[in-house]
C-alpha cells in the first residue's frame, strides 16, 4: 500500500514536469534520484506517517527523487537526517532501523546534503538596534547618543537578533529612523536661536526649595546649616527660575549671618544647578559661579554677573559650615556637642529611650521629628544624667551610629535643627536673576559645533556653500555608508541641499535636510547588500559588527580600501586586533546574553527564600562574561568551557554560593550588602571535575534556565541540548499539557515526568532531554546546591542514562561525558557564533565546513581564540 | 508659602472658562473620540477613557480605608477632599497582586504580579486608542528618583513620563512656531524623498530576486510613512485647539511644587480627554525629600521621611496632610470631569474609568500588600467601600478588579497577570 501511494504520487509529479516545460527542465539539473535501497527503507520505516496525506510534522518523504529547487527541500531532508541520527525517529513503539539500514540512509543523505546545500544565503542585513545605535555614535562621534525610548525592538530568531530574515524594516521602524535622523541633524545644524528679551525673576524665601532638612524658614530668612556635598541635605535653589537661553545674567543675593561666631566669615557658594538634575546630585558636579563672604548680621545684597546656561538655576551652599553629614566629620562634631552633659543625655534618650533602654528605628528620628524629641528631653528637668559619661556604652553606641554612613546622614538631618535654631546659620532673604544681556554658547552649543566640525570639517576662507558641503560629504558619506561612494551617488545627495538652497533656505537648513536624507538611505540602514563572496568592504563590516558590534573604523577600513584583507596574513592580524579586549566589551556581553539567555536575568526576581539580591544577579552575570573573555583571551582549550580549573567570580560570591573556601578569609554575613569589593571578579583556582567551574555550574545559567521559583528538568534538559550540545529537537507537540509541580502529594518531579512521558511518541525526545534535566536538579533556581527536592523533602535522584548508553549518577558525570565528547560542544558553540556573525543558519554544507575546522583545532590542540579566528577565515563566514 | 491654594483656584477658574468652546470646537472633528475601537460594539455606551493615578509613597492605609464596609461609611481623613463625589467612586481594601515587596517592585501597581511588565494602561491603550492623536500620555509630578516609569509596553519598556506641564501643553496644543517647524520638517523631508528613493532603486536594481524582495520592505515602509506624513500635514492644517489656558511662566518641576504641578496636570488631562487627544493617561505622583508647606505651615519633614513615620502620630499627621493635598487636586479633576458633558449630556466622568492607587501598601514597612485602591467614574454604580478579606480562601486579587475595568472599557479580557476572574458583581 505504501508502495502504491509512492508510485502514484510520483507519476503525477512527472506529468506536471512535462507540462511545465522549460522551467522544469532547468530545475531538473538539481534533482537527485533516490537509490532503490534508500527508497525501500523510507517506504518501510517513514512513509506511513510522512507522506503527502498525513505529512506528520509537515514532513513529506514520499518522493522518488529529491528536487533541490523545491521550497524547503534542504530543510526537510536535513530534518529527516537529524531525526534518524539522533534516535528521535522512528518512534520507539515502531520497528527501528537496522544498523545497515541506518548507515545506508544517513550515508546517502549526508552526501546529497553536502552537495546540494549552498554556502552563503544571508539576505541584505538591516542593522539591528545595537548596531544602529553604535554606528551613529561612532560615525558622528556622539558618544552619548541613545535611541529614543520606545524605539522598535528586533526579533530574535534561532536565539539571536542578528538574523537577516527576521530583521524586517517595518513602517514604525522607518518612522523611528526619521525621528533619529532629525535629532542628529538638529545636533549638527541646529535651528537658529533668537535672543529673548531681558527678564527679571525674583525669588523670595517662599520660592526657594526646602529639601529634607537642608533649610528652614524663620521670619524673612531662610537658614542653611550644613556643608554636605549632597545638595538635598545642604542646599537651596529657586523653584521657579529656570533659564531658557544660555547667556550672561546678573544675579543678586541678599544674605546675612545668623549668630556668627566672633570674627566668623561665612562663605556662600553659588553654583549653576541643572534644574532637571537629580536631587541626589553632589554639589561639585555643578559649575561654580561665585563665592560670597557673609559677615554682616543685617541683610546685605551682593550682585555679580555670571553665565547661566539653558535649563539652569543658581544653587546656594554654605561651604564652611560646621556641620557635615559625612560620617567622620559628623561623629567628630557630635563628640564636641557631647561635652555638654545635658546634650549627651538628651541625645541618648532620643536614640535609646525607656528604662531599660532599647534601641529604636532611626528613620523616624530624622529631621525635625528627632529634634523635637531631643528638645523635649533636653528641657526636661528630670532628665536622667547617669548614662551621660564619655565611656558609657550608650555614648559609644551613639558615636558609632554617627560613624555609620547611613545613620550619620539621617541624624545629621536632625542636628541641622540645632544650628537652624541656635546658630550659627547662614541666611538668605531673596534672590534675583536678570538677563540675558548677551547670548553665549552654552556647553551644548559648543558640543554641537564640535560634532559639526568633526563630521564636515571647518569651512575654508572664501569657500562656497557648495564646495564646503561637497568637501564634507567626501569625508562623511564613506564613513556612513561603510564603503567608497562614487561621484554620482555623492552628487545626488548634494543635489538635495542645492535644491533646498535654491528654494531660498539657508545653508544650515540645506545641510540639515541633506543629513536627514542620508540617514534613511538603505546604504546606511543595510549592510552586505551584494550576494556571493563578500567584497572587501562588506567583509570589513561583517568582521567589525561581529567583533565590536560597531561600524568598521580605522585600520580595517584602510586595509579594505587597499584590498589587503584578501591577504591571509593581513586579514588574520586585523581579526586579532579587533578581538574583544575586556569582559564588558559589547560583543562578549551581547553574544553571551543571547547564547546563554542571561539577558533575561534582570527580569527574574528570585523567590524571597533564596535571598538573592540584584547585586548578586549582577555578579552572576559578570561571572559568565569574565569566563568567556578569559577563555578567548588566553586561548584556552574548548574543554575549559565545561571543566576548567578556575572560577571567575567574586570571592564573596564563591564562598556564599559555591561553597568555596579560602584560607584565612571569613565568610561575610549573607545579609550584608554586596559592596564594590564584594563584586570584584577574580580568578579563583579549583580542582577540575567538581561541581563548580564550567558553564553548567554557573549561577547565571542555572538561573536563566529556571524561573526564580522552581526548576523544571525538561526546560533545563532542552536548554542544554540546544545550547551546549547542539542537538536539534523537533518542535514541542501542541497537545501536551504543561507539568505542574505536585504541591499536595508526595510525588517527586521524576514520578510526575515518568507519568507524563509514558507515551512512546514522547519518549524519543525525552530519553535525551530528561537525563540531562535530572542531573541538574541538584541546582536550585539560583544555582545553589541542594540534596533534596523542596517541599516534599525527598532526596534528589539525579541518575540517568544518556542516549549513547552512558550511565550518569550526578552532575560531574555529565561534565566528564561532555569533555569526552568535546567536539560536540565545540560544533554547537561554533554554529552559534556563526549564526550570530553571518546572520543566517548554517546550511548542511556549511556545518560540514565548521566540523572540519573544529576537528583541525582539536587535532592541533588549539584553543578558543584559534577557533574564533579560523571560523572567520572560513568560506562560510566570507560568503554573504 | 501658601501659593498652592490660590494658584489652584486660579487654574480651576481658568480652565472652566475654556471648557465649553473647546468642547464645541472638537465635538465633530475626526480626531474626536468617536467610538472607533473594535470593542465599541460590546459596550456601545460604555466609557471611552482610562486614567490611572499612582502614588510612589503609597497612601497611608488607616487614613484611606474607611472603618466600615458598605455604603454609609465615614469618610476617612485622606479622602475628605473628595467627599462631595462620594457617589462617584468606590474604595477597595484588601486587594493586591501578591507581588514582591520594596520600592523596586513598585511598578506592580499597573503591572501586576510581575513588576515592569506590560502594564494595565498600555494593555488598554493598545486596544482602544484607535485613531486618537496620542495612543497614551504618561505624566509625573514631583521629580523624585528620576524618570521612573509607571507604564510599560508589551515588551516591558518603561515609558518615560512627562514632568513639565509646558511640554505636555506644547504637545496637546502645538504652538504656532512648533507647528511651523513640524510642517517645514515634513515638507522639506518630502522634497528629498525622491532622491533617496531613486538611489535606493538604483541600489536594488542589480540584486537577485530574494534580495530585491528583502529591500521591498524598505520601499513599502517608505510609502506607508509618506502616507502618514501626508495625514499629519492635513491634521496640521486643521485648526489646533487654542485654549485660553494660561500656564505659569516656569515649570513647577521642583519637587516641593508637586501640588501645583498636580493641579495643572489635572487641568491639562481634562482638556486632553475632552478634546479627544488621547484616551489613556497615566499620572505618577513621585516622592522624595521635598518639604511641603501646606495651608501656610511648613511640614515637619520631607515627604519620604514622613512616609517612614514609624507610627509617630505627628509624622503621620503631616503625611496625611500631604495625601489630603493630593486629594484636593484630584477632587478638582473629578469636579471638572463631572461638569463637562458631551452633546448627549453624558459627563466626561461617566465616560472615563479612573483608577487611583499605588504599588506600595505601606511605605513605612516597604510592604506591597493590601494596596489602597479607588475606582472613580466610568458609569459604575459607586458609593461603597468594598472590604476584601485577603486571608479568605480564593480571595480575589487586585488583578480581578483590573479585569473588570478592562471589560468595562470594551477590552475583551479574562485574565490580568496572576488574576483570571473579575469583580463585575461588586459593582452591581
Amino acid at each position: 500500500m505504501f508502495c502504491r501511494g509512492l508510485r502514484k504520487h510520483s507519476k503525477a509529479a512527472i506529468i506536471v514536469f512535462v507540462f511545465t516545460g522549460i522551467a522544469a527542465q532547468a530545475a531538473a539539473a538539481s534533482k537527485s534520484v533516490i537509490p532503490d535501497d534508500v527508497i525501500s527503507i523510507l517506504e518501510e520505516r517513514c512513509i506511513n506517517c510522512h507522506d503527502a496525506e498525513d505529512g506528520k510534522g509537515g514532513i513529506n518523504l514520499n518522493h522518488l527523487e529529491i528536487d533541490w529547487n523545491a521550497k524547503d527541500a534542504a530543510k526537510v531532508w536535513e530534518k529527516a537526517y537529524n531525526a534518524v541520527a539522533y534516535h528521535q525517529m522512528p518512534p520507539l513503539n515502531r520497528k527501528q532501523l537496522a544498523s545497515d539500514e541506518k548507515k545506508a540512509l544517513l550515508g546517502f543523505l549526508h552526501e546529497q546534503l553536502k552537495q546540494h546545500t549552498p554556502i552563503g544565503g544571508t539576505l541584505p542585513r538591516r542593522l539591528n538596534q545595537l548596531e544602529y545605535q553604535n554606528s551613529i555614535q561612532t560615525v558622528f562621534q556622539m558618544k552619548d547618543f541613545e535611541l529614543p525610548i520606545g524605539f522598535p525592538r528586533d526579533t530574535r530568531e534561532h536565539g539571536f537578533d542578528t538574523v537577516s530574515e527576521a530583521l524586517v524594516l517595518s513602517p514604525p521602524l522607518l518612522e523611528a529612523y526619521h525621528e533619529v535622523a532629525r535629532q542628529v541633524a538638529d545636533e549638527l545644524f541646529p535651528p537658529v536661536k533668537e535672543k529673548p528679551p531681558v527678564t527679571t525673576w525674583t525669588a523670595g524665601i517662599d520660592d526657594l526649595v526646602l529639601s529634607f532638612s537642608a533649610a528652614t524658614l524663620h521670619g524673612d530668612a531662610l537658614r542653611l546649616a550644613s556643608r554636605s556635598l549632597d545638595i538635598m541635605r545642604s542646599c537651596t535653589w529657586p523653584s521657579k527660575i529656570e533659564i531658557t537661553a544660555s547667556g550672561k545674567y546678573r544675579i543678586s543675593v541678599s544674605t546675612s549671618a545668623f549668630r556668627p561666631k566672633r570674627g566668623q566669615v561665612m562663605k556662600l557658594e553659588v553654583r549653576a544647578r541643572d534644574v532637571a538634575a537629580s536631587d541626589r546630585s553632589r554639589a561639585n558636579v555643578f559649575r561654580l559661579l561665585k563665592e560670597i563672604e557673609v559677615t554682616s548680621e543685617t541683610p546685605e545684597t551682593v550682585t555679580f554677573e555670571a553665565e547661566l546656561y539653558e535649563g539652569q538655576t543658581p544653587l546656594f551652599r554654605w561651604v564652611n559650615a560646621e556641620l557635615d553629614h559625612e560620617p567622620e566629620a559628623f561623629s567628630a562634631l557630635l563628640e564636641k556637642h557631647f561635652k555638654d552633659q545635658r546634650f549627651l543625655a538628651a541625645w541618648q534618650e532620643m536614640l535609646f529611650p525607656g528604662n531599660p533602654r532599647k534601641r529604636i528605628s532611626v528613620t523616624p528620628l530624622r529631621g525635625r521629628n528627632g529634634w523635637d524629641i531631643f528638645q523635649r528631653h533636653y528641657k526636661n528637668p528630670d532628665l536622667n544624667l547617669t548614662d551621660a559619661t564619655p565611656d558609657n556604652r550608650y555614648t559609644k553606641a551613639a558615636i558609632n551610629m554617627a560613624k555609620n554612613d547611613g545613620t550619620a546622614r539621617e541624624l545629621g538631618d536632625t542636628l541641622t535643627y540645632y544650628y537652624h535654631e541656635k546658630g550659627p546659620a547662614l541666611q538668605l532673604h531673596s534672590v534675583k536673576v536678570e538677563g540675558p544681556f548677551k547670548l553665549v554658547d552654552g556647553p551644548r552649543d559648543l558640543q554641537r559645533r564640535k560634532y559639526r566640525e568633526w563630521n564636515f570639517g571647518i569651512r575654508k576662507e572664501g569657500e562656497s556653500d557648495e564646495a564646503y558641503a561637497d568637501r564634507g560629504l567626501r569625508m562623511y558619506l564613506p564613513r556612513l555608508f561603510r564603503r567608497p561612494v562614487d561621484d554620482k551617488v555623492r552628487h545626488s545627495y548634494l543635489e538635495i541641499a542645492k535644491q533646498h538652497w535654491a528654494a531660498g533656505h539657508s545653508f544650515d537648513e540645506g545641510m540639515h535636510l541633506l543629513l536627514r536624507s542620508t540617514l534613511v538611505s538603505p546604504r546606511f540602514l543595510y549592510r552586505e547588500i551584494n550576494s556571493g563572496e563578500l567584497d572587501q568592504f562588506d567583509l570589513a563590516s561583517r568582521v567589525a559588527y561581529f567583533l565590536t558590534r560597531d561600524a568598521p573604523t580605522s585600520t580595517i577600513v584602510i586595509h579594505a580600501r587597499q584590498g589587503k584583507l584578501a591577504d591571509p596574513k593581513v586579514y588574520r592580524d586585523t581579526l586579532e586586533s579587533l578581538l574583544p579586549r575586556s569582559p564588558g566589551s559589547p560583543m562578549i556581553r551581547d553574544f553571551t546574553e543571547q547564547w546563554l539567555d542571561t539577558r533575561i536575568l534582570p527580569e527574574i526576581m528570585p523567590d524571597e527564600k533564596f535571598e538573592f539580591s540584584p547585586e548578586e544577579i549582577s555578579v552572576a552575570k559578570a561571572e559568565v562574561e569574565h569566563f568567556f573573555f578569559t577563555l578567548l583571551h588566553e586561548n584556552r582549550p574548548l574543554r575549559d568551557f565545561i571543566d576548567p580549573d578556575f572560577l571567575t567570580t567574586s570571592k564573596r560570591f564563591a564562598m556564599e554560593h559555591y561553597g568555596y573556601h579560602i584560607k584565612g578569609e571569613k565568610r561575610i554575613n549573607p545579609n550584608a550588602t554586596y559592596i564594590t569589593e564584594h563584586r570584584k571578579i577574580e580568578r579563583l583556582p579549583i580542582e577540575r571535575g567538581g561541581i563548580r567551574g564550567g558553564l553548567l555550574g554557573q549561577s547565571a545559567i542555572l538561573m536563566a534556565t529556571a524561573n526564580g521559583v522552581d526548576t523544571q528538568p525538561v526546560l533545563r534538559g532542552v536548554w542544554v541540548l540546544e545550547n551546549i550540545l547542539g542537538t536539534p529537537l523537533p518542535p514541542v507537540p501542541s497537545n501536551v499539557p504543561a507539568l505542574t509541580p505536585d504541591t499536595q502529594g508526595a510525588k517527586t518531579p521524576r514520578d510526575l515526568l515518568t507519568a507524563h512521558t509514558k507515551s512512546p511518541d514522547c519518549r524519543g525526545c525525552h530519553q535525551q532531554i530528561d537525563p540531562i534535566g535530572f542531573v541538574l536538579e541538584n541546582f536550585d533556581p539560583v544555582g545553589g546546591w541542594r540534596d533534596e527536592w523542596p517541599r516534599i523533602n525527598v532526596a534528589i535522584d539525579a541518575s540517568g542514562v544518556l542516549p549513547d548508553g552512558t550511565a550518569i549518577k550526578s552532575y560531574p558525570d555529565l561534565k566528564r561525558w561532555i569533555v569526552e565528547n568535546i567536539d560536540v560542544f565545540a560544533q554547537c558553540l561554533s554554529e552559534k557564533l556563526m549564526i550570530y556573525a553571518t546572520g543566517r543558519i548554517p546550511s548542511y554544507a556549511e556545518k560540514q565546513e565548521i566540523k572540519q575546522i573544529v576537528a583541525k583545532i582539536q587535532h592541533d590542540q588549539g584553543g578558543f581564540k584559534d577557533l574564533m579566528l579560523a571560523l572567520m577565515e572560513s568560506k562560510t563566514f566570507r560568503t554573504r | 508659602m501658601d501659593t498652592t491654594f490660590s494658584r489652584r483656584k486660579f487654574l480651576r477658574s481658568a480652565s472652566a472658562l475654556i471648557a465649553l468652546p473647546a468642547l464645541e470646537a472638537f465635538g465633530g472633528t475626526p480626531a474626536s473620540p468617536a467610538a472607533s475601537s473594535a470593542a465599541g460594539a460590546a459596550v456601545a455606551n460604555g466609557p471611552k477613557n482610562f486614567v490611572s493615578i499612582g502614588s510612589y509613597l503609597g497612601w497611608h492605609q488607616p487614613a484611606f480605608f474607611p472603618k466600615t464596609a458598605g455604603r454609609d461609611y465615614v469618610m476617612p481623613d485622606s479622602l475628605k477632599p473628595i467627599e462631595a463625589h462620594r457617589d462617584s467612586f468606590t474604595v477597595f481594601s484588601g486587594l493586591d497582586h501578591r507581588a514582591p515587596n520594596g520600592h523596586n517592585a513598585w511598578s506592580n501597581f499597573l503591572c501586576g504580579n510581575t513588576p515592569r511588565s506590560y502594564s494595565l494602561d498600555q494593555q488598554i491603550a493598545d486596544q482602544i486608542s484607535g485613531k486618537s492623536r496620542f495612543a497614551s500620555i504618561e505624566l509625573a509630578t514631583g521629580m523624585g528618583e528620576g524618570a521612573k516609569s509607571m507604564s510599560f509596553t508589551r515588551q516591558g519598556v518603561g515609558l518615560p513620563p512627562i514632568m513639565r506641564p509646558s511640554v505636555l501643553y506644547r504637545q496637546l496644543f502645538t504652538s504656532k512656531a512648533s507647528r511651523e517647524r513640524t510642517e517645514y520638517l515634513i515638507k522639506s523631508g518630502q522634497s528629498s524623498l525622491d532622491s533617496v528613493l531613486d538611489d535606493a532603486k538604483h541600489l536594488q536594481a542589480n540584486l537577485p530576486k530574494r534580495d530585491r524582495e528583502k529591500l521591498d520592505e524598505f520601499f513599502d515602509s517608505f510609502r506607508s510613512v509618506e502616507q502618514k506624513l501626508e495625514r499629519q500635514l492635513t491634521a496640521l492644517d486643521q485648526p489646533a485647539p487654542e485654549p485660553s489656558y494660561k500656564l505659569p511662566s516656569y515649570d513647577p518641576i521642583t519637587p516641593n511644587l508637586q501640588m501645583e504641578a498636580g493641579s495643572i496636570m489635572y487641568d491639562l488631562m481634562a482638556l486632553a480627554l475632552e478634546t479627544g487627544s488621547t484616551r489613556v493617561i497615566s499620572l505618577f505622583l513621585d516622592g522624595l525629600g521635598q518639604v511641603f508647606a501646606i495651608d501656610g505651615e511648613v511640614l515637619k519633614a520631607g515627604y519620604h521621611a514622613l512616609s517612614h513615620h514609624g507610627n509617630d502620630p505627628e509624622m503621620i499627621r503631616d503625611l496625611i496632610a500631604i495625601e489630603r493635598a493630593h486629594m484636593e487636586c484630584f477632587s478638582g479633576f473629578l469636579h471638572q470631569l463631572s461638569e463637562r458633558k458631551n452633546p448627549e449630556g453624558k459627563s466626561l466622568l461617566d465616560d472615563t474609568v479612573i483608577l487611583l492607587g499605588t504599588g506600595m501598601g505601606d511605605a513605612s514597612r516597604h510592604s506591597n500588600a493590601n494596596l489602597p485602591t479607588l475606582v472613580a467614574g466610568g458609569g459604575f454604580k459607586h458609593g461603597k467601600h468594598i472590604a476584601i478579606d485577603a486571608k479568605a480562601k480564593d480571595a480575589p486579587l487586585l488583578g480581578d478588579l483590573y479585569i473588570t475595568l478592562k471589560q468595562r472599557l470594551g477590552v475583551e479580557a479574562d485574565s490580568f497577570s496572576n488574576a483570571s476572574r473579575n469583580l463585575n458583581h461588586l459593582f452591581s
